[in-house]
């Protein structure tokens, strides 16, 4: 430990760290723009300089490391005048426009002038000004107004990983700019917002509408994805304006991803259901909610009555909430059924029994960067969970290994060690081989099943693997194992969670099964129809989503389901749907309300409502409603609440929220630590072989199934900038060029994709990130949802 | 605009031998540069993009580059670049004349090129060769104690 | 002595004609009295009266909607929102003054960056119900404009004082 002075006060500091850590530690402060604690240093502002005794000048606090005895003045009259006369030369070029900019207000320009600053300036030559660039619809340019902090530059290549921005010229020429004008296409763009010191760089949608000193925050969680971001939610007279990341170093540090900062745009939008409807012939007609209810609990009654409780389903959207989880099973289970899920886009469920009480991960999201090997298994982690993959990023940035077993070589912001891609019906058998490799290497092949041998042996996948599976082995338990969606929407997803769970259990490597947005409180809260709040077992199991939707139930309740986007099967459910005779729709949205619904129930949005969040690490978060309830939208668990009085069950006596968390308390500790390996279980292990069926015309391949980034859920789905975005224009089908060859493509044409349900024209794409024998065509989009969920496709070129 | 540049062999070799030179490829943009002009004439963005897929950059870090050194050009150019000193030294032993002579005979401003596409003129700030002033730099070579007839004979020696 | 002073101010009504005096030099003197309304007295050019926006001479709104006035605005009489507008300038799509709560203090005034929300030295002006005691961004526009030459002769007149 080194001594410094700063300010006459004596401070111990750790040798390499710079004056302005152990001040920032001390809370001292000293001015700065290019100085941000997540970036490299770049001294370019000039902002930080300090008096230094024995220093023939000021030096700047961000890029000087202490030494033992050093003496700091960061008030004296040379540091104030240093400090004046930086300010003096920034304001030489920047605009005076802080009453039309967003910026004004919460402006570290503005503060530091004023702190900081002189009244006046000895500059009276004209202002340089500067074009604007139009870097895509998240982010506005002002352009004039930059400083040159380069804060930007240095994030989109240090942090994001994506280096989009750059400082082109120089001198008084230098400006920021993306090369050649094109848009930011980053799934974290959105932060270079925050880090701007000015108002060069602001948000899109957000500009104009509001004053930063007018704007009231609120604590907000990210419903859609299992990180569950910190969000400060700002709104003025209950319209939400904007959100922010709110600092939480074990979530999402300080940083947030554009789904979570821009959703909120939806929640404004017009298409908002305001009032409960109820279907008259062809049309909805608008009624109160008291007579609302009574139709739902009166109809579902009747049916309990006339068949059983266990012709009623409910699917729901793994972006609810825990309470609202809790209370719909609690309603399923007290009219007499467990049909109640919310995977509803997992195909394979032959594991469920083994399941342990609730997905996630092995190891804690603030260590993740401190691992130093990692398999990525059926996750494009870069869209599916932009910030955890920021700390994978950091992980190869030490050093680490990083490989990934993928049906597409999807783009990874970090560098990974080897890249195993294989097309979709090879993937257990190449994770199988993996694991093989591991077993044979540590001499415990005797333990793994004789199944996943058998499966193993079925292909040689060579040198890769053996690759793989030694960085494992080195790396022991600061390896990690992330199985993510590609993998858990597979049709083999159980074989894959076993194999997971096997080299978790055996092998001592941690693992992270990540389900889909708020998954771990579905299973938490008894959501799923195989176990009851708290993961106990359930001695008369429901039907799982799938299921229910195959055996044709008579009633249906969607909570916050959109038919042909959110669940893996469209055309089934739509068929489901046509045949049941009484379809209750919760639904945030009027465009998402499914046809055949009778009664529809307008939901409170995610910044409406009290609710609590369980992330991967099995953290509870909870989140403050920002806003009321546009019109006469309720928060779900009060619209559940409710309904369990209307249909005179008992233990429905909530008065808040907190009364719902307590109860499942009761039977679950929401601090307890979670453990996510699945047991043993033969029975999910066997290989779905897939049919090969007759072909006619054009050739039979595997489809790849993955959900865009802009597509999760119907919030992001309406969210205008998010789907006016790069990432969220592309419907097109996406194979290698040899591929396209074989099948008679022809630039330009379309390619029909054909399924046992239906058939849909498509763009093509030459993509050399597929595998042969693969296509990629997204899921979760209308567009392509007379599929159903089949992962092999029939693929025909058209003229 | 001209997106797709293929590099010849010749110059990815190069290229690649500087490359070794550092630890990182990125310190090797200036040279990749500089070989990439010398074969295309200037730095289009099709070189930019071109270079930066061999040296494995993103486009705008090679860009950078480029548009912070004058020498690179990010617009087509004559065959000869002639850039006159204007600093001190060369100010005070009449580089104005020179320049002035110059724009009169090529019959253009500073920076730009003849409409035949043989001669791009710029300004020049110091060189280092105050001893030989007013002097100027054509392509590589130094040309110093200019006179306008020097400077007449200069330009019929270019081809 | 002072005996014989009180009887002769006493009987001598000394007082009454002093008291008559000041009467009879006002009598004759030049009136105060205003006839209002047809008379008035003159205004200072700082005077506060009711609220105007006005423009500049190519007919643009002066106001930016930077908010400044609603925030500095100690009664909270201020109510603004924005958005772009299709040029990409920053304008207020509503700017409601209520007069009932207004205290006439004119900070909005001081702290428009742009002159546009201004006090002009109109204090005639009645409200026939409650509701219409709130002034709206139109209604402000064509005040400007009706007493533009007003406000801006005001201003002229003070500006070397600011």
């Amino acid at each position: 430990m080194l001594k410094v002075e700063i300010n006459g006060q004596q401070f111990e500091a750790e040798p390499g760290s710079t004056i302005i850590e152990v001040a920032d530690n001390a809370g001292i402060y000293i001015p700065r723009f290019c100085y941000h604690e997540k970036l490299s240093v770049a001294a370019n502002c000039r902002m930080c300089l300090v008096e230094v005794e024995r220093a023939p000048k000021p030096l700047p606090a961000c890029a000087t490391p202490v030494t033992d005895g050093m003496v700091v003045q960061t008030l004296s009259d040379i540091a104030k005048q240093a400090q004046a006369d930086t300010m003096e030369f920034l304001l030489i070029n920047h605009p005076l426009d802080c009453p039309i900019c967003d910026q004004g207000g919460e402006c570290p320009l503005q503060d530091q002038a004023m702190g900081f600053g002189g009244s006046s300036s000895v500059f009276e030559e004209v202002k340089r000004s500067v074009d604007n660039v139009d870097i895509g619809p998240l982010i506005t340019t002002e352009m004039t107004r930059c400083i040159h902090c380069t804060r930007c530059v240095r994030f989109g290549e240090e942090v994001a990983g994506v280096m989009e921005l750059g400082a082109i010229g120089r001198g008084e020429d230098m400006k920021i700019s993306t090369f050649l004008g094109t848009s930011m296409d980053s799934e974290v763009s959105g932060n270079v917002i925050d880090l701007c010191p000015v108002g060069a760089l602001t948000s899109k949608p957000y500009r104009f509408t509001a004053r930063t000193w007018e704007l009231n925050g609120h604590k907000g969680i990210s419903p859609h994805d299992c990180l569950g971001s910190n969000l400060e939610i700002q709104e003025i007279g209950g319209v939400v304006k904007r959100v922010l990341p709110r600092d939480n170093e074990a979530v999402n540090e300080c940083w947030l991803s554009d789904r979570d900062r821009y959703s909120y745009e939806s929640v404004n939008s017009s298409d908002r259901l305001t009032m409960p409807l109820v279907r008259r012939g062809e049309n909805y007609q608008e009624i109160e909610w008291a007579e609302a209810l009574d139709l739902v609990s009166s109809k579902l009654m009747q049916i309990k009555e006339t068949w059983s409780g266990k012709e009623i389903g409910a699917i729901a959207s793994p972006t609810a909430s825990l309470e609202e989880f809790f209370l719909l099973q609690k309603i399923l289970r007290a009219l007499g059924s467990s049909n109640v899920d919310h995977r509803l886009r997992q195909q394979d469920f032959r594991d469920d029994l083994a399941a342990p009480v609730c997905p996630g991960t092995d190891v804690s999201i603030s260590k993740l960067q401190e691992l130093d090997g990692v398999l990525i298994v059926g996750s494009n982690i870069r869209k599916e969970l932009p910030l955890i993959s920021l700390r994978l990023r950091r992980v190869a940035q030490q050093g680490g290994e990083i490989a990934v077993l993928n049906p597409m070589s999807f783009d990874h912001n970090f560098a990974t060690t080897q890249e195993m891609i294989v097309k979709p019906s090879m993937m257990a058998i190449a994770f199988a081989s993996i694991a093989r490799k591991i077993a044979m290497a540590t001499g415990k092949e005797d333990l793994l099943p004789i199944d996943l041998v058998e499966l193993a042996t079925r292909h040689e996948f060579g040198i890769n693997v053996d690759a793989i599976a030694n960085s494992l082995i080195r790396n022991g338990t600061d390896a990690l194992i992330l199985l993510g969606q590609i993998g858990m929407n597979h049709p083999d997803a159980s074989t894959l969670r076993q194999i997971t769970s096997w080299l978790g259990v055996n092998c001592g490597i941690r693992i992270a099964i990540l389900p889909d947005a708020n998954g771990v409180a579905g299973w938490v809260a008894g959501c799923v129809p195989h176990r009851l709040p708290g993961g106990h077992s359930n001695s008369s199991p429901g039907l799982n989503c799938k299921k229910m939707i195959d055996q044709r139930l008579k009633a249906y309740v969607l909570y916050g389901v959109e038919v042909s986007n959110d669940y893996s099967d469209p055309v089934a459910l739509d068929t489901a749907l046509n045949e049941a005779e009484f379809v209750v729709s919760f639904s945030t949205f009027r465009s998402a309300v499914p046809e055949q619904a009778d009664v529809v129930l307008p939901l409170a949005a995610f910044t409406e409502i009290d609710a609590g969040y369980i992330n991967c690490e099995g953290v509870a978060q909870f989140a403050n409603a920002a806003v009321n309830p546009m019109g006469q939208s309720r928060p779900g668990w009060k619209i559940l609440r409710v309904l369990g009085n209307f249909l005179k069950l008992a233990g429905f006596d909530h008065v808040s929220s907190k009364d719902i968390i307590a109860e499942l308390e009761e039977v679950y500790d929401l601090s307890a630590p979670i453990s996510v390996r699945y047991k043993p279980d033969l029975q999910a292990i066997n290989h779905v072989v897939t049919q090969s069926a007759e072909v006619k015309n054009g050739k039979q391949l595997d489809r790849i199934i993955d959900v865009p980034v802009y597509s999760v859920d119907p919030t992001v789905r309406r969210a205008t900038a998010l789907q006016s975005t790069k990432d969220a224009d592309t419907v097109a089908l996406l194979a290698c060029a040899e591929e396209l060859e074989e099948l008679g493509f022809k630039h330009g044409g379309q390619i029909a994709v054909r399924s046992e349900t239906g058939e849909v024209m498509l763009p093509v794409q030459p993509d050399e990130r597929v595998p042969r024998g693969a296509v990629y065509v997204p899921a979760g989009l209308s567009e392509t949802s007379v599929l159903g969920s089949l992962s092999v496709v029939m693929v025909q070129a058209m003229e | 605009m001209e997106i797709d540049y293929q590099l010849s062999d010749d110059v990815r070799e190069k290229i690649e031998a500087e490359a070794n030179k550092y630890p990182s490829r990125r310190a090797a943009v200036k040279s990749a540069l500089r070989y990439a002009q010398q074969e295309h004439g200037w730095v289009s963005e099709g070189v930019v993009n071109a270079v930066a897929e061999l040296l494995s950059l993103q486009s705008i870090q090679v860009f950078e580059v480029a548009t912070f050194y004058d020498m690179f050009y990010t617009k087509p150019v004559g065959r000869h670049r002639i850039r006159v000193c204007t600093n001190v030294s060369c100010m005070l032993r009449g580089s104005t004349d020179v320049l002035n002579h110059l724009k009169e005979k090529l019959g253009v401003e500073v920076g730009e090129t003849t409409a035949d596409g043989k001669v791009a003129l710029f300004e020049a700030e110091c060189l280092g060769a105050c001893g030989g002033a007013p002097m100027l730099i054509c392509n590589n070579r130094y040309v110093e104690n200019l006179t306008p007839e020097g400077v007449d004979q200069l330009l019929s020696e270019l081809d | 002595m002072s005996v014989i002073k009180k009887f002769v101010n006493t009987w001598g009504l000394t007082e009454l004609a002093r008291g008559l005096g000041v009467t009879g030099r006002y009598f004759f003197k030049k009136k105060f009295t205003i006839q209002y309304p047809e008379e008035k007295t003159p205004k200072s050019p700082r005077f506060r009266g009711l609220h105007a926006l006005r423009r500049y001479p190519n007919g643009e709104e002066r106001c930016i909607g930077c908010k400044l006035c609603e925030a500095v605005c100690p009664a909270l009489a201020i109510t603004i929102d924005s958005e772009e507008r299709e040029d990409g300038t920053r304008r207020t799509t509503r700017y409601d003054i209520d007069l009932f709560k207004c205290i006439y203090c004119g900070f909005c005034e001081e702290a428009c960056p742009v002159d546009s929300i201004v006090l002009t030295d109109i204090d005639e002006y009645h409200f026939e119900s409650g509701e219409t005691g709130v002034v709206t961004k139109i209604d402000l526009l064509n005040l400007g404009d009706r007493y533009e030459a007003q406000i801006a002769s005001a201003r002229q007149q003070d500006s070397a004082y600011r």
